[in-house]
């Protein structure tokens, strides 16, 4: 049974009021997440940790969360969780970005290029995003890191890179849709410079949603890759934290019942990678979706 | 439903063919520049170098390396100093088991709510199931791996490692399922396939052309099985390929899983340059047929594709 | 006797953006006999596409159809609708309706069992998209014939599609059975489109704007199409349309709908008589604005309907058409502007919804 109620004055509602419930949870939600994320990132910077995540407590083994003096209990080492999932962000806040930076400006360029040059530059920029897309990440940068280094900032440069096909498909197809509406030609008309078009009409005005929006999804890849990664034992290595390691080094333990420390940081992977999806296709429902009416 | 004309699908498969061919072309010479720029010169190790009389430029080390891998030369393992091809060819064939099972699962998975949101709105079962997916979606796949094998262990005493001589043989193939469960449900792309079919599929009842189908009294999954649920199935498959790759990497890792996966991250730690450069050239040829099967179905499908 | 008759016909669609109903069918009731053409005519947004696609159950929308009667040969196929909405007035206007779709839709499509497409047809505007773009012409027209006739196998059901595709006068049948729709002009596909409706030999037709969308010399050409069909198997059929030229060679009655309702309805040489005394001060606005020769020889200005259509969503208070109508008197000012004007009969057949003109 379905209801439909009149309203008693009938105007045009304003977004927050017609929007889907649901997917202003969603985003309410993921911008928890990345408020969360924020501030443990800057704790962990400044070093304002409950414990020192290294400090091994061998009376507190495996405590529970909750216990006194440790909010989210100790792993198999006595260390405290807490202060360890917090300076695991360390780990993929800056490379994330650094990726999301690459695809970002890389991916509109070339988005620019194919859309606005079109013709030659389109098939070379359709050529490049689909040998990108052949790899599988994980498999290209295992090459990368038997090739060069372990090093985090190298794999999220290819990370970046093999962003890139995304966004410059988002971008042209922006194009594509103003130029079916006979904007880019109504700039020209008016006499407005190429680069004032592109900046800012085409990328300002009308990307900047799908972008932040392609963003806070990056970023959940991005997070996806360095916890794969360090799982793998490619990323941060022991004693230092991070959310993959530690899910390794708790694995031993889980078959053996228990279950918390590699828990733990697996459920913060969860919560943080939902949240960034959740708050990057909420976004997307909101600004970008056909307007239900 | 007529297909089209044999004889422009076949032109058209034709140019599909010689786009992939392009693109594995590239493919190469990915590896090769990774390979080439690589501190400790791994060219050498591979035997393209100077000393069997191959020229010094970047081109002629190219030719030579790409007519080696042409002929199935991929080097011999710096760890086990076996012939590369073949093992992967062995390997392979598991993960791609994996792989096609792993995808058939998450499409299995993600049909039944695409479709019943589309036909049906939003509804709460709908709804429920869409963020249960979401949530799958983030799970890490290898702490999902533990779970999953913990369960077997003490509920079904089974102990689910695939080692290369199963002792229980007519149990092994039940074995094999579990990492199947696993990169299935926890490989991150069920909540995009959802909500792809389920877009297109909605995107397509809205046709005017289904419309006329109830006009007409005609079933109308008939009419938009094509457009509605074939190509974007397909289409959402072939995209997630890749990913489903790089799952099988971790999943093969949890679960002993004898595969090219698992012999990438072997060969990355060893710095094993001709394994880790075989998995790469062999997983990208993968997602390259994939694709071109994926056209395939598109042409046959569609009656203007083939008036190109 | 009455072939259709829809009584009372409510379809609202609810805008979630602004929270109210778009009131399309707002009480529209029509009537069409045996044999006969029923032309409907109205601008845009008038309601004549929903009210004709809510007789064939084919409204898509939330919440659709949600009061009325729908007689098809004796059938109600709105039977039961009561049981499945729930509607609150006040003020004489609908402010909420509960409705179980899901019900009201299983119910709805059992009803339409077996009607839709054999013994109710409908064609459709722009029938290049309303083809389906992956099946032959021929694969299309012949599921219609395996589903609705007695020609079961896949060769007598080409025999027939083929002699269905000679009837409707496309050229080169034999090709065009094996063509795609993008393949085909607008006419073509039009022709095949009505090809299919009819192969079925339905007991009503109905026509949605069939010729809209379609090159002016192909547009008289499918007129004549319907013409020549109407006189060969004397068919039933309702036909939408804005174009009064279209709608006047065809009907043998005419209904004009404005605002959800129908406003007049009769004969057509009553109903489309220029400068007629009793007639619809829409109506007259409407036969007025049509350029005739000698205005466009004298270069008279055309002669537009002043005002805009109404918003379905806030419906005024009394005859739907006061604000437009530039033959008010003061004598009904006071009953246009609060009262809505029944839909009275004046004479036998003709029908008025005008307060000059009621009794």
């Amino acid at each position: 049974m379905r209801r439909y109620v009149q309203a008693e004055n009938v105007y045009a509602l304003p977004l927050l009021q017609r929007a889907n419930p649901l997917d202003l949870v969603y985003v309410g939600y993921g911008l928890a997440i990345v408020a969360l994320v924020f501030v443990s990132y800057l704790i962990g910077t400044l070093g304002w940790l409950p414990h020192d995540p290294r400090a091994m407590n061998v009376a507190l083994i495996n405590a529970a969360p909750f216990t006194p003096g440790h909010l989210l209990g100790t792993d198999f080492l006595g260390r405290d969780l807490q202060s360890r999932l917090i300076l695991g962000i360390q780990a993929y806040f800056l490379p994330g970005l650094l990726a999301i930076a690459i695809s970002l400006v890389g991916g509109s360029v070339l988005g620019i290029l194919a859309g606005y040059r079109g013709g030659g530059w389109e098939i070379l920029v359709s050529y490049f995003s689909n040998l990108l897309d052949s790899f599988p990440r994980l498999v290209l940068i295992l090459l990368v890191i038997a090739a060069f280094k372990p090093d985090i900032y190298y794999v999220m440069v290819v990370v970046g890179i093999t962003g890139m096909p995304v966004i410059a498909n988002l971008v042209a197809g922006k194009i594509a849709f103003l130029r079916q509406k006979s904007f880019i030609e109504a700039a020209h008309a008016l006499g407005l410079p190429a680069h004032t078009v592109i900046l800012k009409h085409i990328l300002w005005l009308n990307c900047r949603a799908p972008l932040v929006i392609q963003a806070t999804l990056g970023m959940a890849e991005a997070i996806l890759i360095e916890t794969s990664l360090s799982y793998l034992g490619f990323g941060v290595q022991e004693p230092t934290p991070s959310w993959g390691n530690m899910v390794q080094a708790g694995s031993n333990y889980f078959l053996q019942g228990n279950f918390w420390p590699s828990t733990a940081p697996a459920l913060a992977i969860l919560a943080t990678i939902l949240g960034f999806q959740l708050l990057g296709d909420g976004l997307n429902n909101l600004l970008e979706g056909k307007r239900r009416a | 439903m007529k297909l089209s004309a044999v004889k422009p699908v076949s032109r058209v498969l034709v140019r599909e063919l010689a786009v992939t061919a392009l693109l594995l072309a590239g493919v190469s010479v990915v590896v090769f520049a990774i390979l080439y720029l690589a501190p400790g010169d791994p060219l050498r190790a591979l035997g393209v170098s100077e000393a069997q009389g191959v020229p010094r430029t970047w081109h002629g080390q190219y030719a030579a390396w790409f007519a080696r891998v042409l002929q199935g030369d991929f080097g011999a393992s710096f760890r086990t100093g076996l012939p590369v091809l073949p093992e992967l060819a062995r390997v392979g064939a598991n993960t791609l088991y994996l792989t096609l099972g792993a995808l058939a699962l998450t499409l299995a998975i993600a049909v039944p709510i695409a479709v019943h949101a589309a036909a049906h709105g939003d509804t709460a079962g709908n709804t429920a199931a869409t963020i249960a997916a979401y949530i799958v979606s983030a799970v890490p796949v290898f702490w999902f791996g533990y779970i999953v094998v913990y369960v077997f262990i003490h509920q079904f005493g089974m102990f689910p490692l695939i080692s290369g001589t199963a002792t229980r043989q007519q149990h092994a193939w039940l074995y094999s399922l579990v990492p199947i469960l696993v990169l299935g449900t926890a490989s991150g792309t069920l909540s995009e396939m959802v909500r792809h079919l389920r877009e297109e599929l909605s995107r397509v009842l809205a046709e005017d052309y289904i419309r006329t189908a109830r006009a007409k009294g005609a079933p109308v999954w008939r009419h938009a099985f094509k457009e509605g649920f074939l190509i974007p199935a397909t289409e959402i498959m072939s995209a997630k390929i890749p990913f489903l790759l790089g799952g099988a990497v971790i999943v093969e890792q949890v679960f002993n899983w004898p595969g090219m996966g698992r012999m990438a991250w072997q060969a990355a730690q060893d710095r094993d340059f001709p394994v880790i450069m075989g998995v790469a050239l062999v997983a990208a040829a993968f997602v390259r047929l994939g694709n071109l099967a994926q056209r395939v179905v598109f042409t046959a499908v569609n009656p203007r594709a083939s008036k190109e | 006797m009455m072939l259709l008759s829809i009584e009372n016909l409510r379809t609202y669609f609810y805008s979630r953006s602004r929270r109210a109903f778009v009131r399309s069918v707002d009480g529209a009731s029509l009537a069409l006999a045996r044999g006969e053409t029923l032309g409907v005519v109205g601008e845009s947004g008038s309601g004549k596409t929903v009210a004709a696609l809510s007789a064939a159950g084919l409204v898509s929308g939330s919440p659709g159809v949600i009061g009325g009667r729908v007689e098809f040969d004796s059938r109600n196929l709105l039977d039961g609708l009561e049981g499945y909405v729930k509607v609150e007035e006040r003020d004489a206007r609908v402010m909420a309706v509960e409705k179980d779709e899901r019900g009201w839709g299983k119910r709805a499509e059992s009803l339409m069992a077996g009607v839709r497409g054999k013994e109710i047809a409908m064609i459709f505007q722009n029938p290049r998209a309303a083809l389906n773009p992956y099946a032959t012409v021929g694969a299309q027209l012949v599921e219609a014939i395996r589903l609705h006739t007695k020609w079961k196998s896949k060769s007598e059901a080409k025999e027939r599609a083929l002699h269905w595709l000679e009837r409707v006068r496309i050229d080169s049948p034999r090709l065009r059975f094996d063509n795609f729709p993008f393949g085909m002009s607008g006419g073509m596909c039009q022709r095949a489109m009505i090809a299919m409706a009819l192969c079925a030999e339905p007991s009503l037709l109905i026509a949605d704007e069939p010729t809209t969308g379609l090159d002016a010399t192909i547009q008289a050409r499918i007129v004549e199409l319907l013409e020549e069909l109407k006189a060969e198997t004397a068919i039933t059929t309702l036909l939408i349309s804005h174009d009064i030229s279209v709608i006047r060679r065809i009907s043998d009655r005419v209904a004009v709908m404005y605002a959800g309702t129908v406003v007049e309805s009769g004969a057509a040489s009553q109903v489309l008589r220029p400068h007629a005394a009793e007639q619809h001060p829409y109506t007259a606005a409407l036969l007025a604005s049509i350029p005739s020769a000698e205005a466009i020889r004298g270069k008279r200005e055309l002669r537009a309907i002043e005002g805009e259509v109404p918003d379905t969503i806030d419906r005024p208070r009394g005859c739907r058409f006061y604000g437009r109508c530039n033959r008010v008197t003061d004598a009904v000012r006071g009953r246009c502007a609060n009262l809505e004007p029944p839909l009275a009969e004046l004479a036998p057949g003709h029908k008025l919804r005008c307060w000059l003109h009621a009794a």
